[in-house]
């Protein structure tokens, strides 16, 4: 067993929910992670996890995944937007959430 | 609208967990399942939330007593006639769900809001077997509810804007913290959650790791309290299943579930409770 693999394919599939939730409207995206903390007892919500690894490395590490692993793993449509925006997370001051410099 | 009193439909687990939650607000709350041995066991669990908080200093016998005393067990219909709000929280079957509602609707007052803690099914559909869709919201609590903080609100696609917010503020007077979300299978958490449940299935199924080995990885390296598939066990297999379909049904390959979690559910290997899942429990 891969263990990094494994680890990676269990994070980013909660993250691409996360995204394809926000996508949908399902809830804010500090709600999302809020809910997460304290519903899931995760130490950090999905979107302020990858707004911190930065979105750019994000979405990379989802075109890898998508080749081996399959289409589930393709970059939502909302993250390549942001990509593009050059909204890469905290070290643009603009991810999922707003960082102040 | 400013709740008086409450009840709950259902007297199980998550029912007793939520009555306990709404009582140590300071508010009368009818705790009502089809037979007095189901409520007994259901008043049992309150008892033993609350005895257990007296030991740990936490709250006086006297307390307890005080708090006990406004738990109403019933086996009707009868005191729901002043009700505010009613939780439901009967087994996850629509049909059930559904006779629940309508005869929810027939006892309670025009105005009582009916909540429903599914985790997963169709709140618009719930709120179809009454004749008050726009006094029906999702009221989702998080398992054990006497601990977690977390309440789903999941307005119906009826579900008036007032009884959206009466839900919420209710929610916070219990010491709870309301997020709202809008329907879809699964809501917020269980969808996020199922999604990384569903791809740890497919790495068991296409590698063979035992569900110790995967639970040992992530717990190591993504900082889990408890492994996924041992919390599935907590949750119970045939509840997870459940999920897991409905989940798979709506948004298709991502949610994929594989025969050997049919399989388990078949076999009455439902985690805990039976003794063996993912897991082997010895009591």
């Amino acid at each position: 067993m891969d263990k990094q693999d494994l680890i990676d394919r269990f994070i980013f599939a909660q993250f691409i929910e996360a995204c394809h939730c926000l996508e949908e409207g399902i809830a804010p995206a500090k709600d999302i992670d809020l809910a997460m903390r304290i519903g899931a007892g995760l130490k950090e919500g999905p979107l302020a996890w990858a707004d911190s690894v930065g979105l750019d490395a994000i979405f990379w590490k989802l075109k890898a995944l998508s080749a081996r692993h399959g289409a589930r793993f393709a970059p939502p449509a909302l993250l390549q937007q942001m990509v593009e925006e050059n909204r890469l997370g905290v070290k643009t001051g603009k991810g999922f959430h707003d960082y102040a410099s | 609208m400013y709740i008086f009193k409450a009840a709950v439909v259902g007297a199980g687990a998550m029912g007793a967990e939520i009555a306990e939650v709404i009582s140590a607000s300071e508010l009368p709350v009818v705790l009502k399942d089809l037979d007095d041995a189901m409520v007994a066991k259901g008043l049992k669990r309150i008892e033993g939330i609350y005895a257990e908080r007296v030991k740990r200093g936490k709250m006086t016998p006297q307390e307890m007593r005080n708090k006990m005393d406004l738990v109403i067990p019933a086996t009707t219909f009868d005191d729901f006639g002043d009700v505010d709000f009613v939780v439901e929280a009967v087994p996850e079957r629509i049909e059930i769900k559904k006779a629940v509602f309508a005869e929810l609707d027939q006892v309670c007052p025009g105005q009582t809001i009916l909540a429903s803690n599914t985790s997963a099914l169709s709140i618009s559909e719930m709120a179809s077997a009454t004749k008050r869709p726009d006094k029906i919201v999702g009221f989702h609590f998080f398992n054990p509810a006497s601990v977690m903080k977390l309440v789903e609100v999941i307005p119906g696609s009826q579900t008036s804007e007032e009884t959206a917010a009466t839900a919420m503020e209710f929610a916070q007077s219990l010491r709870k913290i309301p997020v709202r979300v809008k329907e879809c299978p699964g809501f917020l958490v269980n969808r996020i959650l199922m999604a990384g449940m569903a791809e740890l299935l497919r790495v068991q199924e296409e590698s063979g790791a035992s569900p110790e080995e995967i639970d040992a990885v992530l717990r190591q390296a993504a900082g889990l309290p408890v492994g996924p598939f041992l919390l599935a066990d907590m949750l119970g297999l045939d509840v997870v299943y459940h999920v897991a379909k409905t989940l798979e049904a709506a948004y298709g390959d991502r949610f994929h579930v594989p025969e050997s979690l049919a399989r388990l559910v078949e076999a009455n290997h439902l985690g805990v409770k039976t003794g063996q899942g993912f897991y082997t429990h010895t009591a």
